[in-house]
Order: C-alpha cells, then sequence, then structure tokens
C-alpha cells in the first residue's frame, strides 16, 4: 500500500514538474548571460527594458559562465542569445564558432566612437567580435590612512622600501594576489616580458619573464602566504595593508569599510625605467550565432540600445566602470570621477589581455610557474624551462 | 558495588569523550556560526573568538529576506522531495529482486555495476549534457532529477541489496505459508524489517540532492531556478559581492534542514530485525 | 521452461526502471566519452568533428610521465590511508555509540553528522579560510597564543596531504559512522550473550562475531567510499590547487592532475581518452582487489 502511494506521489510529482518547467524560443525574447556585480546588472537591465520595451530581455547571472558555454555550445535550448564577459575568450568561443560577428549587427562606422584600445581587444583575426561596454584595470590603491599621498612610491624601490619599513607583526606595507596570473602579468610587463604573443608563442622574451620572476620574489617574501582575493582584500579592507593592487571592484567595500582610499599611478620598475603594466579587461556583449540568424531583429535592437552614451555614464556612476564609448567622457560627472579617470590614466599603459584561444591554457601554465617559484620556493630557472615546456605541450594539445 | 562505581566512571569518561569529539568536529562549523552572528564583514579576521563581538541578527534576516533565498529552497524540498520518492520507487523493488531472485545476468550486474559507478561523475558532465539536450530536458528540473537518480541508483541498489541478504528467507516462507501474496511478503515483512537501510539509503540521497552544485549550476539557469546549494554556490563565487556573514549564515540554514531530519529519522534508523524477527 | 522465461522477464520488468536509470546516468556518459575519444573534437573541431581513430591514446601516453605516476602513487597512498582511518574510526566511534548506557547518543549522533549536512564546498572553503590560513586561520592564531611561529599548513607536500586528509576524514566519516551504526545494530544479541557466557573477551567478540556479521552489510558502502575516496577531486582541488588560490603544494590525485595537464586544453577528443584510460586504471585495481565481487553470494 505504502509503496503505492509512494508510486503514485512521484507520478504526480514528475507531471507537476513536467508542467511548470520548459521553455519555448520566441523572437522576440532575449536572454543574455552575464557574472557581473549586481549594481552593473541593474543599470543594463533597467536601462534595456526601458528602452526596449517590446522586447524581453532578460540578464541572467550565470556562475562559471565560460564552462556552461562550452558546455552548451550554440544551442538555441541551451544556450544564451547574448552574453556579457571580458574580452579574452574571444578566441576561443570564435574558434569553436559560436561567435557572431559583431560589425554586421551594428549600423556602419559605429565602432568609431570606441576607443580604439577597446576594438582592438574585441578583434580576433580581424573580427571584432564584442560590443564593448567598459574596461577594466588593475589600480594602485593605498589607505592614505597609513600612507600618505607623499609617501607614495613613485618606483618599485621605493615601495620595497616602504614595505621592509612598514611590514611586520600583523601588518603589511603591500599586499597583491602575488601569484595569480592576472596580477604578476604587471610585473612581468615592466620587465619588458609577455605571457604569450600576438602570434600565440608561450614566453616570447624568455630572460624579462626570469628576471620579473627574480625580482618580484622579495616582495612576495614581505607578503602572505596565500595569494587568494579573500585574504589580500580582507587585509586591506581591514586597515592591516597599507597598500595594494586591486581591481576597481574593490572599491565600493573599501569605501563601505571606512578605508581613506587613495590611487596612485603604478610604480616604476628601477631596472627599466617602465612602469608595472597590468592587464586590461574589456567587457562587452557577445552575441551567439544561432541568435544572430533566428533573432537578427531583437539583437540589432539590443546593441543599438547598448550604443547610447547613457548607457556608459550610468555604469560609470553606478561601479566606476570606465566607458568603452569616447564620448562618455564628454560627460561632466564622468570626467570628475576619480576612479573611472584613474583607470583611463592607467589604460594607456595597460595591456589588453590577449584574446587568443591559447590563453586559456597560458592562465594555468603561469599560474603553476609563480606558485613554484614564489611558494614553493623551487629556482626560477628550473621552474621556467618546466613551465615553458608545460606551455608547448598543452598547447600543441589543444589540436 | 566497585562493580557499579567502576562503570559510572567509564560512563563519564564517555560522556567526556563524546563532548569533547563533538567539539572539535564543530569547529569549523561553529567558526562559522560565530561569523554568522557577527556584525562586521569579515570571515577572516586575525583575532577571532567563538562568541561573536557585536552580536546581531541581521546576517539572518538579510537570507530571509534578501537573496532569493526562499525561492532556493522551496527548489531543493521539491527537487529533494521528488528524487527521494523516485529512487526509493525504482531502488527497491530492483534491490528485492537482485536479493531474492536468480536470474541469467544477475552477477553480471552487480558486478560491474559498481565497477561502472566508478567513473566520475565530473567526467561525464558533457556526456549528460548531450543526453538531456535533445530531450529538452536541459535547464528543466526534471533533467536534474532523473541525473540526481540515475548517480545515486547503483549505491541505492547496492546498499539495500546487502541489507535484504541478510533478512533470514525463512521468515518470507513462513509468511507465504500462512498464504500471504508476494507483494504482501515486500510490504508486511520485508520493508520493515528493511526500515533501517531504506531510511539510510533516502537519506543519502536526500543529502546528495541537497548539497549537490555543479550539475545544478551548470544545467540550471537564472537565480530563481537554483537549488540551495547552487545558490549559495553563486553568492559565494562572485568574490566581488560577498558579503561573509550573510554566506555563513546561509551555510548554516542550509545544514539545519538536514540535522532535523536526520534527527527525527534516528528512531527509524535501528533494526527492526532482531526485534521484528522474533515477534514476526 | 516457460514458467522460468516469465520469472526471468519478470525480475528484469521490476528491476527494469532502476538498470534504466543507471543505463542512461552512468553507463550512457562512459560509452559516449568512450566515443569522443576517437574523435577530434576540441575548440576548432567543435561541430565538425571526424572520428580519428586511436590516435588520442597515442598521444594520451605522453601525459603519463614521471608526474603522472607520482599522482598515480599518491592517489593509492591517499586512498589506503584515508580509508585506514575512516574505517577503524568509525567502527570504534559506532561501537562506542552502542554501549547501553549512553543516554545522550541520540544528540551525539546527530551533532556527529553535522559535516555531512553542509554542501562540500562550504566546509572547505570554511576549513580552507578559517581554520589553515596563514594570516587568519585558526591554527596559526593557536600557534601565536602559543608563542610559535606561523605555519603555511598548506604549502608543502606533506602537510598539504595531511591536512587534505583531515578535511576529508571530517567529510566523510558520518556516512560511515551511520553506516557502522546501522550495521552494528544488526548484530543479533543473543550471539553476543552467548560469547560472553563463554567468556569472550571484547578482542575475540569483535573478530569473532562483530566483523564478519556487519561485514555483508557495510561492504556496498565501503566499496563505494573507496572510489569516491580514489576519484576525490573537490577537496585536494578546492584546497590547495585551485586557480588563483593555490598554495605552493605539489601534491595531485590523478584527477586533479589530469585537470591541469589535459581537460584545460579543451581538447574534449583528448581528455576523453584520458578519462577512459583513468577508468580503466580504476577498473584494473579494483578488479587486482576483488571489490566487484564482495557482497556476492
Amino acid at each position: 500500500m505504502k509503496k503505492l502511494l509512494s508510486l503514485l506521489m512521484a507520478a504526480m510529482l514528475l507531471l507537476s514538474l513536467a508542467a511548470c518547467g520548459g521553455q519555448e524560443t520566441d523572437a522576440g525574447s532575449i536572454v543574455i548571460w552575464h557574472d557581473k556585480e549586481d549594481a552593473v546588472a541593474e543599470v543594463l537591465q533597467n536601462y534595456l527594458s526601458e528602452a526596449l520595451p517590446e522586447y524581453t530581455i532578460t540578464l541572467e547571472k550565470k556562475t562559471s559562465l565560460t564552462d556552461s558555454l562550452k558546455l552548451v555550445g550554440n544551442d538555441p535550448a541551451g544556450a544564451p542569445d547574448m552574453f556579457i564577459f571580458a574580452h579574452d575568450k574571444i578566441g576561443l568561443f570564435a574558434e569553436m564558432g559560436i561567435l557572431a560577428p559583431i560589425e554586421e549587427l551594428l549600423s556602419e562606422g559605429e565602432l568609431e566612437n570606441y576607443l580604439p584600445m577597446t576594438t582592438e581587444a574585441a578583434t580576433y583575426k580581424g573580427t571584432v567580435y564584442q560590443l564593448p561596454l567598459y574596461f577594466e584595470t588593475l589600480l594602485f590603491m593605498y589607505n592614505s590612512k597609513y600612507m600618505t599621498p607623499e609617501m607614495v612610491p613613485e618606483t618599485t624601490e621605493e615601495l620595497y622600501a616602504y614595505m621592509e619599513a612598514n611590514t611586520g607583526r600583523d601588518r603589511f606595507g603591500f599586499v597583491e594576489q602575488h601569484s595569480t596570473a592576472y596580477y604578476s602579468a604587471a610585473w612581468i610587463h615592466g620587465f619588458g616580458g609577455e605571457i604569450i604573443s600576438a602570434d600565440g608563442t608561450p614566453f616570447p622574451d624568455a630572460q624579462a619573464v626570469k628576471d620579473a620572476l627574480e625580482y618580484h620574489l622579495k616582495f612576495v617574501q614581505l607578503m602572505p602566504g596565500e595569494t587568494e582575493y579573500s585574504t589580500v582584500n580582507t587585509l586591506f579592507l581591514e586597515g592591516k595593508a597599507d597598500s595594494t593592487i586591486g581591481g576597481p571592484w574593490m572599491v565600493p567595500s573599501a569605501r563601505e569599510a571606512g578605508i581613506e582610499l587613495g590611487i596612485a599611478p603604478m610604480p616604476v620598475v628601477d631596472a627599466t625605467g617602465e612602469p608595472l603594466a597590468p592587464y586590461s579587461g574589456v567587457q562587452g556583449v557577445h552575441v551567439l550565432t544561432h541568435a544572430a540568424e533566428s533573432k537578427g531583429e531583437a539583437v540589432r535592437a539590443v546593441l543599438e540600445a547598448l550604443t547610447a552614451p547613457e548607457v556608459g555614464v550610468e555604469l560609470a556612476l553606478a561601479s566606476g566602470c570606465a566607458p568603452a564609448r569616447a564620448e562618455c567622457y564628454d560627460d561632466e560627472a564622468v570626467a570628475n570621477d576619480e576612479l573611472v579617470q584613474s583607470m583611463r590614466t592607467t589604460a594607456e599603459i595597460a595591456i589588453p589581455m590577449p584574446n587568443l584561444p591559447e590563453m586559456d591554457v597560458m592562465w594555468t601554465v603561469m599560474s603553476n610557474l609563480l606558485t613554484d617559484v614564489n611558494l614553493s620556493g623551487r629556482g626560477v630557472d628550473e621552474s621556467f624551462d618546466e613551465a615553458m615546456a608545460e606551455a608547448e605541450n598543452l598547447i600543441a594539445n589543444m589540436k | 558495588m566497585r562493580k557499579k562505581a567502576r562503570e559510572k566512571l567509564g560512563l563519564g569518561a564517555l560522556n567526556i569523550f563524546f563532548i569533547a569529539l563533538c567539539f572539535v568536529t564543530l569547529i569549523p562549523i561553529l567558526y562559522a556560526l560565530s561569523v554568522s552572528f557577527s556584525g562586521t564583514n569579515s570571515l577572516l579576521s586575525s583575532d577571532f573568538s567563538f562568541i561573536p563581538e557585536d552580536f546581531t541578527l541581521e546576517n539572518y534576516i538579510a537570507v530571509f529576506t534578501g537573496e532569493d533565498i526562499m525561492t532556493w529552497f522551496g527548489n531543493s524540498i521539491l527537487l529533494a522531495a521528488a528524487t527521494v520518492c523516485i529512487s526509493l520507487a525504482v531502488s527497491v523493488p530492483a534491490a528485492y529482486c537482485f536479493s531474492r531472485r536468480r536470474f541469467p545476468g544477475r552477477r553480471l550486474v552487480l558486478r560491474w555495476l559498481v565497477l561502472l559507478n566508478s567513473f566520475p561523475a565530473i567526467l561525464s558532465m558533457f556526456a549528460v549534457y548531450r543526453l538531456l539536450q535533445p530531450l529538452g530536458l536541459v535547464n528543466h528540473r526534471l533533467g536534474l532529477i532523473i541525473v540526481y537518480t540515475g548517480t545515486m541508483a547503483v549505491f541505492s541498489l547496492w546498499n539495500m541489496k546487502g541489507y535484504f541478504d541478510t533478512i533470514p528467507v525463512d521468515i518470507e516462507e513462513a509468511a507465504r505459508m500462512d498464504g500471504a501474496t508476494d507483494l504482501q511478503v515486500v510490504t508486511r515483512i520485508v520493508m520493515p524489517l528493511a526500515k533501517p537501510s531504506v531510511v539510510v539509503t533516502a537519506l543519502m540521497v536526500l543529502i546528495y540532492v541537497w548539497n549537490e552544485y555543479i550539475y545544478a549550476t551548470t544545467f540550471m539557469t537564472g537565480e530563481r531556478n537554483y537549488t540551495l546549494a547552487a545558490g549559495l554556490y553563486a553568492l559565494q563565487a562572485t568574490e566581488m559581492s560577498g558579503s561573509w556573514p550573510v554566506f555563513a549564515a546561509a551555510s548554516i540554514i542550509v545544514s539545519l534542514p538536514v540535522l532535523i531530519i536526520f534527527f527525527l529519522c534516528q528512531k527509524h534508523m535501528t533494526s527492526g530485525l532482531t526485534a521484528g524477527g522474533v515477534k514476526g | 521452461m516457460k514458467k522460468r522465461t516469465k520469472s526471468v522477464l519478470v525480475s528484469y520488468l521490476v528491476s527494469g526502471p532502476s538498470l534504466l536509470l543507471i543505463a542512461l546516468i552512468v553507463v550512457f556518459p562512459i560509452a559516449y566519452t568512450f566515443f569522443i575519444s576517437l574523435t577530434n573534437m576540441s575548440v576548432y573541431h567543435w561541430f565538425d568533428f571526424t572520428v580519428i581513430g586511436l590516435d588520442n591514446y597515442w598521444r594520451a601516453l605522453f601525459v603519463f610521465d614521471s608526474g603522472f605516476l607520482s599522482a598515480l602513487l599518491a592517489t593509492v597512498l591517499w586512498t589506503a590511508v584515508n580509508m585506514l582511518i575512516q574505517l577503524a574510526a568509525a567502527f570504534l566511534l559506532a561501537s562506542a555509540l552502542n554501549i547501553k548506557k549512553l543516554r545522550l547518543r541520540k544528540l551525539y549522533k546527530t551533532l556527529l553528522m553535522f559535516p555531512w549536512a553542509m554542501p562540500g564546498y562550504v566546509s572547505i572553503l570554511l576549513w580552507k579560510t578559517g581554520v589553515f590560513n596563514s594570516e587568519f586561520g585558526l591554527l596559526n592564531q593557536w600557534m601565536e597564543a602559543l608563542g610559535r611561529e606561523a605555519v603555511r599548513w598548506l604549502s608543502t607536500d606533506v602537510s598539504a596531504f595531511i591536512c587534505c586528509t583531515v578535511v576529508n576524514l571530517w567529510l566523510a566519516l558520518p556516512f560511515m559512522i551511520m553506516i557502522m551504526d546501522g550495521a552494528l545494530q544488526s548484530i543479533d544479541s543473543s550471539y553476543f550473550e552467548s560469547a560472553i557466557l563463554d567468556g569472550a573477551g571484547w578482542l575475540k567478540r569483535t573478530r569473532y562475531i562483530t566483523i564478519p556479521s556487519i561485514k555483508p552489510i557495510i561492504a556496498p558502502a565501503v566499496i563505494i567510499t573507496v572510489f569516491t575516496t580514489f576519484k576525490q577531486f573537490d577537496v585536494v582541488y578546492l584546497l590547495t590547487q585551485q586557480m588563483g588560490a593555490r598554495t605552493g603544494s605539489n601534491f595531485h590525485t590523478i584527477l586533479t592532475y589530469a585537470y591541469e595537464n589535459a581537460f584545460v586544453t579543451n581538447n574534449y577528443g583528448y581528455s576523453s581518452a584520458i578519462s577512459i584510460i583513468i577508468f580503466a586504471l580504476m577498473l584494473v585495481f579494483s578488479i587486482r582487489f576483488r571489490l566487484g565481487g564482495e557482497g556476492e553470494t
């Protein structure tokens, strides 16, 4: 009897589930995946709903967005119509054949209104695959309660001297995610090195990378053993670290935590005379091929709405994003925003993340190399040779 | 007299041992508990104490009012209930069948099932997606239920079959002599005797579904479709917005239903085998 | 003859739904992975992949270098250590919980189940940041209170192995205790009474009564746990190897090793070949240790 009952229950549940699930695709609805902060998503959602009341546009937050995209590919039932992500995966998805060229979906010459850096970043093998919205770079931030503006180091040696003088029990002169590829790239660039060249060669200038790693090591020794975001972030927010290199996303929480936040230009490497040059990431909208084909009209409308300068201005004011569209900077509020301005200045020295598919594995290689040198205490030369072999091996195995 | 005193001493020591053990086990959880009641936003703090400094319930209020946590909660309950029901409905007959009946292929199936089950689940993700996609079950609760039931099916089958094996056949035969039908034998005699194993299996399935997040985040899109575990994972994965105390409060809230169910189930988990066997 | 056919049919009909689900979710992915391993599916051939035969297996052999071998050894060691401690600890604790006069047993059991009630990644995160973190972790706060140097717990191979084992045991013990507990309770107490009358001590009773009686009941759970431990990914990856949060240890299980050396390439044919080889290795191990045959009468 009980079994019968449970069987019945199960059947009923199944039926009700089948009834309430399901989805159909219609030409008027656009689903956009993103993994951005709520503030950014809200601005975009509100703006799009208002500007295009005739379409149903939904921004859906998706964790591990790129992994999910690799799974759903271009399948209309599972994939979104568009997604918002940084430009560094463009090569990967373009090679997969799921990205629609964006230029054909925009009115002619539209992309000329964007900062050249952003459209260049969005170009892979001569085709633009992303409508840029805003860009971000890492910034040198300090807590002016401890590090007054006149104490801000201009060179890396000054920084090191400051660290030596101010690092001790429960206190750090400077912290960063030292063994993470995205952060350490700034040091490698400061020595003239690259993680991957434009033609896909890993570590084109071996010596520069080695020099950077060797030099960086003494800084790492004055930083905590953890390299992940939460440790670094907490140290800075708790006022236990005087300065850090971090992204604009740290700013709202720093202001909330009552940190007297200052932003300064990146220190210059004494040995080369070049500043630490972080990667820049261009966040923008990508269109999947299936949507471009079957929902062309809606897709065009969304893209056109997103080209309006107001979008950039609103994003800048809401969460300090640096707009990709040049005319947004004519807006007075944007022009006066310290955060946006510093990002724009840093962007002049910053290097856009490579968007080659090969970069996808270089993140892993770089992170292994950094861990070996910084945390496991292994020799730079030995670790580098290993990383080089790993890089070549992984890149060869991609095909 | 002396024996009694010694026994008491031993029992006292045992109790102290268990209290200490529970404390040690719970350290990470007490940590989360303390963070969840604290007003300052840090999971990481260099001067941690198990009693939060500025005690507040705000984080719990934030959990219940803020995010879509109540929706996630509902999704979790629905998925867990459906999966447990279906799992038992398909596994109990199969396990009983494999325990009692002899048929060609039985040994082969039993032997290979557990071996095949050793294929790491993270590696099957891609194939499972390809399977569900043409059926239109991606981004559909039914799809998740099928995945969960299938994943736990080998365990359910094996675990209950193992227990059925220990139930003497004589008891069933005696009932059959008294004129009971097959169905009656199963529902009236075998099930009550196998209750601990059935409850353990159900609990195992429940906890798996409750805590699973990889399939739930990958196959479901849109925050309103998340389960609790998936939603929490999403909260935690977007490091930029993370509020640790709210996260800690949410993780405590996730665990509580399972603990309550476990506490309530305990009396059903003691074996009916010996007691029931004698009476029956 | 006809009756026999009917009986076989009924057997398969009754177990059919369960077997069908297993076929879909367990067997199909293995077959599909094997199929993909014979193709050149990758980022560059996402839609237009073709069958290329055993090339991927040939290439995969290059992954089985010294790094892979040491990961394999580490995985075997990891499985052995974890299972031994887990079985011994669970048996002792479950026995203690079954001492008749222990009144608060239900409370203890529920509290000891807590680790199981939390999603794995939450617990691992709590351990990583709450306990092992070198700046803020409880361990180092206690070390400091004792006047000792702070330690980077997760940065060397041996200590990372120990930390992972602790966390894995913490996560896995509740289940094992529950299974043991259920099994112990199923033993007919009359056996014990007569054994006590015969003057058998605790060790003797354990060896000759308890273990033989619980063996068939716990066997399925134990075998499944052996596999779960062998293919453990989350604990090791999230604690020490996560991208952007690595800790400096080189302790890899075969899965984390394969992840880093193959799966990141997004070459599905190649990664599938490696998955299949790992799976074959697991099969060899389980046949070697006769895991599949146990519990079968």
